[in-house]
């Protein structure tokens, strides 16, 4: 989830670049996510889907190495209970325990939501490629209580598969985002992925918990809030694959 | 030869002494007539355009497919001949190669399901359903173009228009998510929303890079003279082609339409049977009328020597005649309506409905000279048959029974 987290948060980034500017942008992106991320993390955190008419919370375990590898798995509710996501590289598979199948997501459901939230297939599914194909400028650059916060612009590239005009992240000087912003092509305002509370946890300042709303809706949220972080943890190398997927070992 | 013409000029003027009640009947068969003509044409017309542009949204006259293509109509099925084969034979009309995926195309808001088409915009020129001078925005101009058309409704549903980019999202032959932001260059209209919602078109060599398969491309498809004559252009292929792949006839590839074109034959002649069967009331009725009304006539005849034969010859002559009449008038309508209806008729009030087979919001009826002479000899045999129960009727009066009747 973490990774989720982060590859939403994230984003952004970062070309060969030339201008002083420019170049700081993209650094300051990227010690973002690694900030975030470290180059290996285990979490547990809680999901709340709110809707108008009802509320579900899940809490669930995430795993995340390098870049391009992460595996979620739920905990609670019972009902739920061994459904997991793995991302490798490119691609994702889920499991499902009650029908005992790992299904590989297909290119026509990225688009879908990720297990009913506000957060699609796609959102999660993010790896560092897509930061490549954005291009960043620093908007400005504001002291709030005494702290730093960078306000970046991102502008995806011509051919890049990615839908929207341009997005927007505030990111502070010890590089918590606090606020990432989905702009449509029309320069409106579709979705945001706020940092509601801030938090040192497993020896890092981040964000403890975020919410993922959209702008026209605003009953509706997603909600992630971290409960415990561990960074820089040593994994069994075949933590990352179908196998460990179909056959939790926690 | 001379009785006849007796007969023929009795049953003539028989046929103008009430000629008020004529005159209905030959309205009545002439306003049958004009609508099993008038409504043939038109159903013609409906089913001619679907498959006509059936045909050009989906499959040419004759389609190569790689054998598993359709049952998965998936990248990993590509069609073994290159894009750089050149067929050339009077019967091709013009060829083009395509790749044809299944794909997602999302906008910030809204992502739908389509059919991608990579096409080489040169070749297909003739052979696609879009009219590319149409097309709002433009069309794509090359295989490598970047834009992406689609259709007007879908740019609706996706909330998109020209100059946004959307992302296509599909799959490359190792199943991995192959993906590509595309500017929106055009939009198309076609005679449906569900052709407009259906399919997006690229540059070839755009979507094939995409889908990283180099040179492939997953059909070829052919365009002949007339969709209904297509044998000699598939013998043509089938020669050109080895085993690997499979050639395919329009009729084959959808089904759909194959099957329309000949449930719209039989659907002709029910439809003109139906009709008749209503009209043939009247008929019976009328020449009923006529004979009851001629009784004593009929038996002074009989008394002067009239055979009983000359008596059915006279009113079977009758009602050919009042036939004849009404299908000449009746035929003439029709024509002349299909005629003042050339330009089509607007039906976009039941649009959605149509639109549920397939069918455009514009009619344009077709008129068929075989459905004109089909109809004409439906009412004049079964007319004929009709009419034999009140002729042969008069022709077994008893000349002293129907004297002494009183009429």
């Amino acid at each position: 989830m973490k990774k989720l987290c982060l590859l939403i948060l994230v984003l952004g980034i970062f070309r060969p670049v030339s201008g002083a500017e420019e170049r700081d942008a993209q650094t300051i992106i990227r010690d973002a996510i690694d900030h975030w991320r470290g180059l290996s993390s285990y979490t547990e955190m809680t999901m709340v889907i709110h809707r108008p008419d009802w509320e579900r919370s899940m809490t669930m375990r995430a795993w995340t190495k390098g870049q391009d590898q992460s595996l979620v798995r739920i905990v609670e509710p019972r009902k739920d209970r061994g459904n997991g996501t793995l991302i490798d590289h490119n691609n994702m598979w889920l499991y499902s325990p009650k029908i005992n199948r790992v299904i590989k997501v297909p290119s026509s459901m990225m688009g879908q939501s990720w297990m009913g939230s506000d957060f699609s297939n796609k959102d999660i599914a993010r790896t560092d490629e897509i930061v490549n194909e954005y291009e960043h400028s620093i908007l400005g650059v504001e002291i709030i209580d005494g702290v730093t916060v960078y306000e970046i612009e991102s502008v995806p590239l011509e051919d890049a598969a990615i839908v929207w005009g341009k997005e927007v992240l505030r990111i502070r000087a010890d590089h918590v985002i606090l606020r990432h912003s989905f702009f449509d092509q029309d320069g409106e305002l579709v979705k945001v992925l706020e940092t509601v509370e801030i938090a040192e946890m497993g020896g890092r300042i981040i964000a403890k918990r975020q919410r993922m709303s959209k702008v026209d809706r605003p009953q509706e949220w997603t909600e992630i809030s971290v409960i415990f972080v561990a960074y820089e943890v040593e994994f069994h190398d075949n933590l990352f694959t179908q196998f460990s997927l179909r056959n939790p070992r926690d | 030869m001379r009785l006849f013409g007796v007969l023929f000029r009795l049953a003539w003027r028989n046929l103008w002494r009430n000629h008020r009640r004529t005159t209905i009947m030959l309205c009545a068969i002439a306003v049958g007539v004009w609508a099993m003509i008038f409504m043939t044409a038109l159903t013609r017309g409906m089913v001619d355009q679907m498959i006509i542009e059936g045909i050009r949204t989906l499959p040419g006259h004759v389609q190569i497919h790689n054998p598993k293509f359709l049952d998965d109509p998936s990248i990993s099925n590509p069609v073994s001949i290159s894009a750089q084969q050149s067929f050339d034979d009077p019967e091709i009309v013009a060829w083009s190669s395509r790749v044809k995926v299944p794909a997602v195309i999302s906008s910030e808001r809204e992502s739908r399901g389509i059919t991608l088409l990579g096409i080489d915009p040169v070749a297909e020129r003739h052979i696609s359903f879009i009219k590319y001078d149409e097309v709002d925005g433009r069309f794509l101009v090359d295989s490598d173009d970047k834009g992406i058309v689609i259709g007007a409704k879908l740019a609706n549903i996706l909330e998109t228009e020209i100059g946004k980019r959307v992302v296509i999202m599909s799959q490359d032959p190792d199943n991995d998510i192959a993906d590509r932001g595309f500017r929106v260059v055009g939009l198309y209209t076609a005679s449906t929303g569900a052709v407009e919602e259906a399919y997006a078109f690229v540059g070839r060599a755009t979507v094939q890079k995409m889908l990283r398969i180099g040179n492939q491309t997953t059909e070829v498809v052919f365009v002949g003279d007339d969709y209904r004559d297509v044998e000699a252009l598939y013998e043509v292929i089938l020669d050109a082609v080895d085993d690997s792949v499979s050639v395919q006839r329009w009729y084959e590839t959808n089904t759909y339409l194959g099957s329309m074109l000949n449930v719209m034959d039989g659907f002709v002649v029910v439809w003109i049977i139906v009709i008749f069967l209503a009209l043939s009331f009247g008929l019976v009725n009328t020449l009923m009328m006529a004979v009851f009304e001629r009784v004593r006539e009929i038996g002074l005849m009989l008394a002067l020597g009239m055979k009983p034969g000359s008596i059915l010859g006279q009113i079977l002559i009758e009602s050919m005649l009042l036939l004849l009449i009404g299908l000449v008038a009746g035929n003439m309508l029709a024509w002349a309506t299909v005629m003042s209806l050339q330009g089509g008729i607007d039906v976009s009030v039941v649009a959605e409905g149509l639109e549920m087979f397939g069918a455009a919001s514009v009619l344009y009826p077709k008129l068929n000279v075989d459905d004109m002479i089909l109809a004409s000899k439906v009412v004049l045999v079964l007319g004929f048959l009709a009419s034999l129960s009140p002729a042969w009727r008069a022709s077994r009066y008893k000349p002293v029974e129907a004297l002494a009747k009183v009429g």
